[in-house]
């Protein structure tokens, strides 16, 4: 198992140059100065511009440029924001606890709901109430989450005036108050709701019929002769059996909430590395950008890498190497 | 004589169905996929039809002039939908951005499905190096972050070709590892089957093997996954338009009309501005998942229906 882990990660090298490389390009073809940052924008002398540029490296040629680029950005010297004056690093450092916050109140709204639904499916399939929930996380899925945000803050911002519409916290509350830690909550509270909600379908079907084909199972009927309780079977000796493939899922929602936040977080105009990506595209703040793509390239990749382990990890049967 | 036209009495009723009648009358009996595939034509006539339609509609067919006399006009007997800020008529807009959003959906869809079923099948079905030298790059392309890339892409592109094919070609150049990992999945699986190697060995070429006696047989899985992509496609469209990163701002569709909500002013006070495309884009979408399920139901000869 640890072997096949160190081997996946040390595949990952290849791949992460490669799209260092496919993101280095952009940058490079996007219309102006990709590393802008260092120069003064208000000194517009011709003559120290090419001599910023001349130290700056920009009249290199492309592979040495990348390679400097690399280097200083293994090293965690992501180069200096155009938009904001000040490193990419910090400017990072400050956006993604928001983005963490909502990810992990997203996936905890998504695991509660869909274990609740699951498990009342799995328990009693083909009634009434199994396939409500089956229509209900049909329609969920089908609807886009963008869609389903915009109507969110129509109904529960607007209309009935239940949570704050944008932001990520009031301004008037002092940071590390009670209220302060009370107010961050408020504000993700909606967002993270419509991103969690999206990704139930899956959870709910997976746990439903795991369940329903666990029930089958001789240690199921073992365990009704020996005169367990039907809540007890359920409860405990089936979900336990049944939780464990669901682990698998956590890899791929990685990476889907990644690209979830980007709407998400633009929507409801939360401040977090979505939203600060977005901008860095508009505002041509290449340094940011080519940061934030590997980033999140990055983390994608490792969230597929994690699935695959995990895979491996919660089911012995499936060999890996 | 007799016994002659006993036989072809016989034969006559022992011709049973193809599997395309077969599913064709699952299909029609799924009243679901029925209801849906209706709206979904009615949409697309509405669509294709729209430069004839809007001046029936509407006091104001022309989407691209700004209107300041009649700018946030509330639904009425004269503007059925109301008019945006620019005072433009939305239910004329609703029809124009049809055609647009329709159009992305399904030739970035005929995209994917191209590349997907192109790659998979020659992965698949040759095998070993060419394999796994496309694999590779297959799971190159579905490791990058979609979104990200898309969006910078699209950003470089901009100004060198038009607006809407950019955008065509860059979603649909970037989502086609899903398809081609299916789609090889499926043909290693039906390779192994003695009739393509009684194909081969009668000196059949390996094109004619794969378009002639592979594809035929996973064209269900093609035509079900389609479906489904096109649907996903529709709101890859309308969510980076709304985020102002798809098809510019002048073309009118679901995406762009919805982001009118981005304005809290918009957002809150004029709903018949942004209602109508969620509402519509939200139904499509439904209608073709629902047409997908419909499709898959009724091409797999295991179901019971």
């Amino acid at each position: 198992m640890l072997k096949y882990s160190i081997r996946r990660l040390l595949g990952m090298i290849p791949m992460l140059i490669l799209i260092s490389i496919v993101v280095f390009s952009l940058a490079k073809l996007m219309p102006g100065d990709s590393l802008s940052g260092e120069i003064d924008p208000l000194n517009t002398n011709p003559e120290y511009i090419a001599e910023m540029r001349e130290k700056l490296g920009y009249n290199d040629p492309l592979p040495v440029q990348y390679f400097n680029w690399i280097t200083g950005f293994v090293q965690g010297d992501f180069g200096k924001s155009t938009r904001f004056q000040i490193p990419v690093f910090d400017l990072i450092l400050e956006k993604l606890p928001n983005t963490l916050l909502l990810g992990v109140t997203a996936l905890i709204i998504t695991y509660i709901m869909a274990f609740i639904m699951g498990m009342y499916s799995g328990r009693r399939p083909y009634t009434l109430g199994d396939n409500a929930i089956a229509g209900f996380n049909y329609v969920m899925l089908a609807i886009p989450s963008f869609v389903a945000a915009v109507f969110a803050i129509y109904i529960f911002a607007f209309q009935l005036n239940w949570f704050p519409f944008a932001g990520s916290v009031d301004i008037l509350v002092e940071e590390g108050s009670f209220e302060y830690y009370i107010s961050r909550m408020h504000h993700v509270l909606l967002p993270a709701i419509v991103l969690g909600a999206m990704s139930t379908a899956s959870y709910t079907q997976f746990l439903r019929n795991d369940i329903i084909e666990n029930s089958r199972k001789d240690f199921v009927r073992t365990a009704r002769a020996k005169g367990t309780p039907m809540k007890k079977i359920y409860n405990v000796h089936i979900l336990r059996n049944s939780i464990i493939p669901l682990v698998t899922f956590l890899g791929f929602d990685f990476a889907a909430l990644i690209g979830g936040a980007i709407i998400t977080e633009t929507i409801f105009t939360y401040p977090g590395i979505g939203q600060l990506f977005l901008e860095s595209v508009t505002s041509r703040d290449f340094p940011t950008l080519m940061a934030l793509t590997m980033l999140l390239s990055f983390l994608t990749l490792f969230g597929n890498l994690l699935a695959d382990i995990l895979y491996g990890v919660v089911d012995p049967r499936i060999r890996l190497d | 004589m007799a016994s002659s036209t006993t036989i072809t009495q016989l034969k006559k009723p022992e011709r049973s169905l193809s599997p395309w009648q077969i599913a064709r009358r699952k299909f029609v009996r799924n009243k679901l996929a029925m209801i849906s595939s209706f709206f979904i034509v009615l949409v697309t006539l509405m669509s294709i039809s729209a430069p004839f339609l809007a001046p029936v509609l509407s006091p104001l067919p022309d989407i691209s002039k700004v209107n300041i006399s009649a700018m946030n006009i509330e639904p009425n007997g004269e503007h059925l939908l109301g008019t945006d800020k620019s005072g433009r008529d939305v239910l004329t807009r609703l029809f124009y951005g049809g055609r647009i959003s329709l159009l992305v959906g399904f030739s970035a869809t005929l995209i994917v499905i191209t590349l997907g079923t192109v790659v998979g099948a020659l992965a698949g079905f040759f095998g070993g190096f060419i394999d796994s030298i496309l694999m590779r790059f297959t799971d190159f392309v579905l490791n990058f972050p979609f979104l990200v890339f898309v969006i910078v892409l699209n950003t470089i592109l901009y100004g060198i070709v038009d607006g809407l094919w950019v955008l065509i070609m860059v979603i649909g150049a970037l989502s086609w590892g899903g398809v081609a990992r299916l789609v090889r999945s499926k043909v290693l699986a039906e390779k192994e089957n003695e009739y393509i190697l009684a194909a081969l060995s009668i000196g059949c070429s390996p094109f004619k093997v794969i378009t002639k006696h592979l594809l035929p047989n996973v064209i269900s899985t093609i035509i079900v996954q389609g479906t489904l992509i096109f649907a996903t496609m529709i709101v890859i469209e309308s969510a980076l338009s709304y985020l102002g990163f798809g098809v510019p701002q002048a073309t009118p569709s679901w995406g762009n009309m919805l982001s009118s909500a981005n304005e809290p002013d918009v957002l809150q006070g004029k709903p018949w501005i942004w209602m109508p495309p969620a509402i519509i884009i939200t139904l499509t979408i439904l209608s073709i998942n629902f047409i997908g399920e419909g499709l898959k139901d009724a091409l797999n000869p295991k179901s019971l229906r």
